[in-house]
């Protein structure tokens, strides 16, 4: 019972430091799965580990039946798993939707000398881009007159979509999305649980970090519970929230006065 | 006919900017992917003796010596590009210019094949090879109004003028496309770039050799232009000479380095009555931008401003 993601006993030491030992979950295919836990818990390197910003220490990343661990990064985008970053990083003097255009890559072709002779071929494929493009920054609800500024320039709730609508342009099957309603209010909040609805309803499997527990409580399907690089509990919602060991982890000592 | 009055000198001076405005731009082509590369000099002496040696020993038309140039230091562009993928910033900078003083003092040691210090002569020349090619078919210069070597000057600014055009064009072209998006986005964050979808070591060893190309494109041209190339026209000061165009001119708009070469190389021409000071207002003129507009005089904002006020839309 392998799911379309397996993590098996992958760790990751720095130096001395380990940051993650022993990790072993599996993602299902369709499901709204999320990560969290303490500041330092882990969860970033977890997502760096999956999309090979460095390779594990130990074990390894298995997607959709192969082994992932090994492959440069670009090679896992292009096998559907892509991410959003916790401090966001768009191409901040490209426009916005040049940053989806990019987003585009893996599944485009055109090279150096069909883009210079501007072939039929190639001109049509530069507006299957920009229509995809165009059709994801709706969905994310980036307005057309936001289109053609730079992105660096966008309110901070507005990068933050957009870099899940170029994140949506590699058309991933996977999707991890690292703290996206970090610094949000209730409002924006809100409507980005509606995006990752919109987004699951696309068929987009979802790995979510997030401290916001009302958000993780409403939208995801099951929850991992990290603290100091270790799995401690893993569980739907409701049985996560009356953990012990969870609560022990957010709250200090175990059955305290004030937990 | 205005052409009688065409000055030879006017017209050299010419020919080195576009030779120079090639330069730039295969400056430019590197650095938009982030790549700072101070080898530039390095490959247009290996485009340069090439070219050279295949129309003098060997007897190869011009045109083909020029292209096997071109992909030579092309080639040798991917050689270096490689390991120099683990460096970035400064640290490149100071690796392609090392490259470039090895590659010359091969030069300058390897005398059976180069000459050694001297150099080579005798090349031929691009302007007096069509100027015979034509006289031989019954032409005469003196037909267009033109003298010998009005015609020969004219006839190389021509091709270089071609040359340049055909170059930006392509770079230009480059840039709005999925490749040249590509680029961008590394330059921007590669981090970013790589979790996109892009692998970022091919296109990052792509655009080096690009620029190596490009710098031995020049070279060659510049070999067939002078008839004479020697390991003094290929220093440290040539490296850095190039650095400044992009500096200069700015290295954001593909026009930025190009204008930058145009610029620098007229400059001290036109101030040859104070010659004794012109290196002077040189430098302050660096220390000036440098102040005031340290991202050049042409960046991306300037040339969307001059499209919109000149009513031309952008492709």
């Amino acid at each position: 019972m392998s799911g379309l993601l397996s993590l098996r006993n992958v760790g990751k030491w720095f130096g001395g430091l380990s940051a993650l030992s022993d990790i072993s979950f599996d993602v299902q295919s369709g499901e709204i799965v999320g990560v969290i836990g303490p500041n330092g818990a882990g969860k970033t390197t977890l997502f760096n580990v999956v999309t090979a910003v460095f390779p594990p220490t130990a074990g390894e990343v298995v997607f959709d039946g192969e082994r992932i661990s090994g492959l440069p990064p670009h090679a896992i985008t292009k096998r559907g798993v892509t991410r959003t970053f916790q401090n966001i990083r768009l191409f901040s003097t490209m426009t916005v939707e040049e940053n989806v255009m990019v987003g585009r890559h893996c599944r485009t072709g055109a090279g150096v000398w069909r883009g210079v002779l501007r072939t039929r071929e190639e001109r049509r494929e530069e507006q299957g881009i920009r229509g995809k493009a165009r059709e994801l920054l709706d969905l994310v609800g980036l307005s057309v007159a936001d289109r053609d500024r730079a992105a660096g320039s966008l309110p901070y709730g507005h990068q933050r979509r957009l870099e899940i609508a170029r994140a949506l342009a590699a058309e991933p099957r996977l999707l991890l999305l690292d703290e996206p309603v970090a610094g949000m209010n209730d409002a924006e909040t809100q409507d980005v649980f509606r995006l990752i609805q919109r987004v699951r309803a696309l068929g987009v499997t979802i790995l979510l970090i997030e401290h916001d527990m009302s958000l993780v409580m409403k939208a995801c399907d099951r929850l991992v519970v990290f603290n100091f690089g270790r799995k401690i509990a893993e569980g739907t919602p409701a049985e996560i929230r009356d953990n012990p060991q969870v609560i022990e982890a957010y709250l200090g000592s175990a059955g305290g006065s004030d937990a | 006919m205005p052409l009688e009055g065409l000055n030879p000198y006017h017209l050299q001076v010419g020919s080195f900017v576009l030779i120079n405005a090639i330069l730039g731009v295969s400056i430019y082509v590197t650095l938009s992917t982030g790549q700072l590369s101070l080898g530039n000099a390095g490959f247009m002496s290996i485009g340069a003796y090439a070219a050279a040696l295949l129309s003098t020993q060997h007897q190869v038309p011009i045109p083909v010596g020029i292209l096997a140039g071109s992909l030579l230091a092309g080639a040798a562009g991917i050689l270096v590009g490689i390991p120099s993928l683990r460096l970035s910033g400064v640290y490149l900078a100071i690796a392609t210019l090392g490259f470039g003083e090895v590659l010359r003092a091969v030069l300058i040691n390897w005398e059976s094949l180069t000459g050694g210090a001297v150099g080579i002569a005798a090349i031929p020349q691009m302007g007096r090879v069509i100027l015979a090619w034509a006289i031989d078919r019954g032409f005469s210069p003196g037909s267009l109004g033109l003298q010998s070597n009005q015609f020969i000057s004219l006839t190389v600014f021509l091709i270089l003028l071609l040359c340049t055009i055909l170059t930006v064009a392509f770079f230009l072209r480059l840039s709005r496309s999925r490749v040249g998006r590509a680029y961008a986005a590394i330059r921007q964050d590669e981090r970013a770039a790589e979790a996109a979808g892009i692998p970022i070591t091919y296109y990052k060893v792509l655009a080096f050799s690009q620029g190596a190309l490009l710098s031995g494109f020049a070279g060659a041209l510049f070999a067939h232009s002078t008839s004479f190339v020697s390991p003094g026209d290929f220093t440290y000061h040539r490296a850095v000479e190039i650095l400044v165009f992009a500096v200069f001119g700015g290295s954001e708009h593909i026009f930025g380095p190009a204008f930058g070469a145009a610029f620098l190389t007229v400059l001290p021409e036109a101030l040859r009555p104070i010659s004794d000071y012109r290196y002077i207002l040189y430098g302050i003129l660096l220390v000036v931008m440098m102040v005031f507009r340290p991202q050049g005089v042409i960046d991306p904002a300037l040339v969307r401003r001059f499209r919109r006020s000149g009513g031309e839309t952008p492709a």
